[in-house]
């Protein structure tokens, strides 16, 4: 017998009552003047176990039964709520809270790790062609405004490493994706009092080399693997993946820190932005092995890629950080935020390895 | 008069918060509505008065169609900025516009949805209002700092060029900038007492409806002390930063004890303004015209609990929330003092047609506090 208060519908007034059920499944409710409310008990709604505040129970006639006694509760509707029944003993146990604990933080990784930047990328293919445009707009616009300065190239020059281009490289893209329309840009780019080398790609096709880059490359070849790799990204749609990527980690961590309850007081933001950091850096290897097969195709030896980073990645340190640079460069720095890792210089000898073969596949 | 009591414990709400956060990550956010639901349920149903509980009735399923329709808004808000941040303007114009609309909306499900033993509560506001007091005032404010902007532009440039003593120019400017903080700090008292009136005027226990009756000479006496307070530091602060050479040893002790001076002030104001305008408004609420209100909340004991809670939480890297939470809670109701000698089995509820709570939620995303809590 469970002993709590009846309310008649909507009324805060409130008698002393019992309840019970009985074998048949009837369950009687009995005020202290020996009123009583009879029924089926299936027909009764009880409201869910939430640790030890009070539990309704709600009659068909709108009238409800409160009690503090939610064990008795348990044991007479005992099979009826079971998903409440789970949760309920994973929030009175700590085993099963550790449980879940780690299964969250296995969820969590897999999450930023895996399942963003894979539907980033079905998502990112899955858009029309035009959205690579679209969100390129400007963004030359923008960067000759604030970073480029002109190219000090001669005309002649500027001409001949275009009709290279678009000889040699650009048609090779016809079978990826034949849409893209490549168009090349010689920049000057001085941060510092320093030449950047560097070359960079819009996901709308449009491709900078900055004139410091095309003095450092040793020849013909290393141009063309930076341009192969820059073209990697365009056909990868990286632009639009990384905006994408964007939007899902701030949509993430806006749910786990502006709410009330409670996933941002864990400071889950800080971990899923250095999962992030990561993302470039797959970025930066499918376009290494997208390069290294079109070389491979055209006949240029992969280690002119890794000789050319390599070179870049000298200059930048010996003769770059030599002059103090301010804190917020750093972002600006291409090579600190990608360096060459081991794992890339592997990759470009064994299909340098390939190339020696004189073969055009590399497995 | 009898306090309201919290009944919640911070061990038992602890167990209660992280299942709901690793429910919320297993299930990539799915879970969130019925999460909140059970945050919620766990603090109404502590809260006590004579001996007889709140309730929150609001379901997961109700709540999830408001909270996908807001994640969608706000995952779309976000990529157009980044693609294109010129439109973040047209897209805060439109959250603008719609704001009056989901305080209305989440106004009227959020005491739909509450009740004290067995009565729901209900608010009967006009759209019409909400839109006045949350877009109209505002363009107001917008306008007067677009005004002063405007005159100070047309002003003293001529000044300028006809070679008056340039302090006294630095004098008007100040003044200017003075009476357009007075003008501000104004405006945003007005918003803050029409949208108390508003939120309590409207809002009905049972049959009962509340009443408030407040002045705007009180709120600017409690909202110019809090803020004359909290300026103290920036003064120091601007005064460091302009004391001759700026890298100075002086300059830079000034300025550090500015800003330290700046947070824990700032944190006493706020807690000052806070518990100060919920006595003011309380003593001058009624229910039914007869049962009255008291707050004893002091803002040092409000301020203290603040200060603790966010030492604790980070300490703790957050685990730490529930307890911080619970004791926040016990503080607040604790200082909540109703006249209970009318009694309460009078009231009978009123019954209200039903609806979601896609203002509530969509709110949320955005982040808009909309709680109007006890």
């Amino acid at each position: 017998m469970i002993e709590g208060y009846w309310h008649p519908k909507g009324s805060a007034e409130r008698f002393v009552a019992t309840f019970e059920i009985n074998d048949l499944g009837r369950y009687a409710i009995v005020l202290e003047d020996k009123t009583a409310h009879r029924g089926d008990a299936s027909s009764l709604k009880v409201s869910e176990r939430l640790g030890n505040v009070a539990r309704k129970i709600i009659l068909e006639d709108g009238s409800t039964f409160s009690t503090l006694d939610n064990d008795g509760i348990d044991t007479l509707f005992k099979g009826r709520q079971k998903v409440n029944a789970v949760i309920h003993y994973m929030e009175t146990h700590y085993r099963a809270v550790i449980v879940a604990f780690i299964l969250s933080i296995a969820t969590a990784f897999s999450f930023f790790k895996w399942g963003i930047p894979w539907t980033s990328t079905q998502i990112a293919h899955a858009l029309p062609y035009e959205t690579n445009n679209l969100i390129a707009k400007g963004s030359m616009k923008f960067l000759d405004k604030v970073m480029f300065e002109e190219s000090t190239l001669s005309e002649d020059t500027k001409e001949k490493i275009r009709l290279h281009f678009n000889e040699k490289l650009s048609k090779l893209s016809i079978e990826d994706e034949s849409e893209i329309v490549y168009k090349l840009h010689f920049r000057s780019w001085i941060m510092d009092g320093t030449e950047i080398p560097n070359a960079l790609a819009l996901p709308s096709g449009d491709i900078v080399v900055t004139d410091k880059f095309l003095q450092i490359a040793a020849n013909q070849d290393e141009i063309d693997a930076v341009l192969l790799h820059e073209m990697g990204h365009v056909v990868h749609r990286h632009g639009l993946e990384m905006l994408i990527e964007g939007t899902f980690i701030t949509v993430a961590v806006m749910m786990m820190t502006g709410d009330t309850s409670g996933m941002g007081d864990m400071g889950v933001g800080l971990g899923s932005a250095l999962v992030s950091s990561s993302y470039s850096r797959g970025h930066e290897s499918e376009a290494d092995l997208y390069a290294f097969k079109k070389m491979l195709k055209v006949g240029i030896d992969p280690k002119s890629f890794s000789n050319i980073m390599a070179r870049m990645t000298t200059y930048m340190t010996e003769d770059y950080s030599r002059k103090e640079k301010g804190e917020d460069d750093e972002f600006l720095d291409y090579f600190s935020s990608h360096p060459t890792t081991q794992k890339r210089i592997d990759l470009a000898n064994r299909y340098s390895e390939c190339f020696a073969q004189g073969l055009t596949t590399c497995k | 008069m009898e306090a309201l009591r919290f009944n919640g414990t911070g061990s038992e709400y602890f167990k209660i918060w992280i299942v709901n956060i690793l429910l919320t990550i297993i299930t990539l956010g799915i879970y969130y509505p019925w999460a909140k639901v059970r945050n919620r349920r766990y603090f109404y149903a502590n809260s006590t008065l004579a001996d007889r509980n709140f309730e929150y009735h609001a379901t997961g399923k109700q709540l999830l169609l408001g909270f996908i329709i807001g994640v969608i808004l706000f995952a779309i808000y976000t990529f157009v900025t980044q693609v294109a941040p010129q439109y973040a303007l047209g897209f805060m114009a439109f959250f603008m516009l719609l704001l009056p609309w989901l305080i209305w909306r989440s106004l009227m499900f959020n005491m739909k949805v509450s009740s004290f033993s067995n009565v729901h509560f209900s608010f009967r506001g006009a759209l019409k209002t909400s839109y006045k007091i949350f877009l109209g005032y505002p363009l107001l404010i917008l306008l007067i700092i677009a005004g002063t902007g405007i005159l100070a532009s047309v002003v003293i440039p001529p000044l300028e060029s006809q070679e008056i003593d340039p302090t006294i120019i630095t004098i008007i400017g100040i003044i200017v900038g003075i009476i357009m903080m007075a003008l501000y700090l104004y405006a945003i008292v007005l918003i803050q007492k029409k949208s108390k009136e508003y939120m309590i005027g409207n809002s009905f226990y049972g049959q009962g409806a509340f009443s408030t009756n407040l002045e705007t000479k009180k709120f600017l006496a409690i909202y110019g002390k809090g803020v004359g307070l909290a300026l103290i530091p920036l003064v120091v602060m601007i005064g460091g930063l302009t004391l001759g050479d700026e890298n100075s040893l002086e300059a830079e002790i000034l300025f550090i004890v500015g800003y330290v001076g700046l947070i824990v002030v700032s944190l006493l104001a706020g807690a000052y303004i806070m518990s100060r305008t919920r006595a003011y408004v309380y003593k001058n609420t009624l229910l039914d015209d007869r049962v009255a209100f008291k707050s004893t909340l002091g803002a040092r004991a409000l301020a203290w609990v603040m200060f603790t809670n966010f030492l604790m939480i980070l300490v703790t890297i957050g685990f730490a929330m529930p307890w911080a939470k619970v004791r926040m809670a016990k503080l607040m109701l604790e200082n909540t003092l109703v006249d209970t000698s009318i009694g309460f089995d009078e009231y009978i509820t009123q019954q209200q047609q039903s609806g979601g709570a896609i203002g509530e939620q969509i709110g949320e995303a955005f982040d808009v506090d909309m709680d109007v809590g006890f």
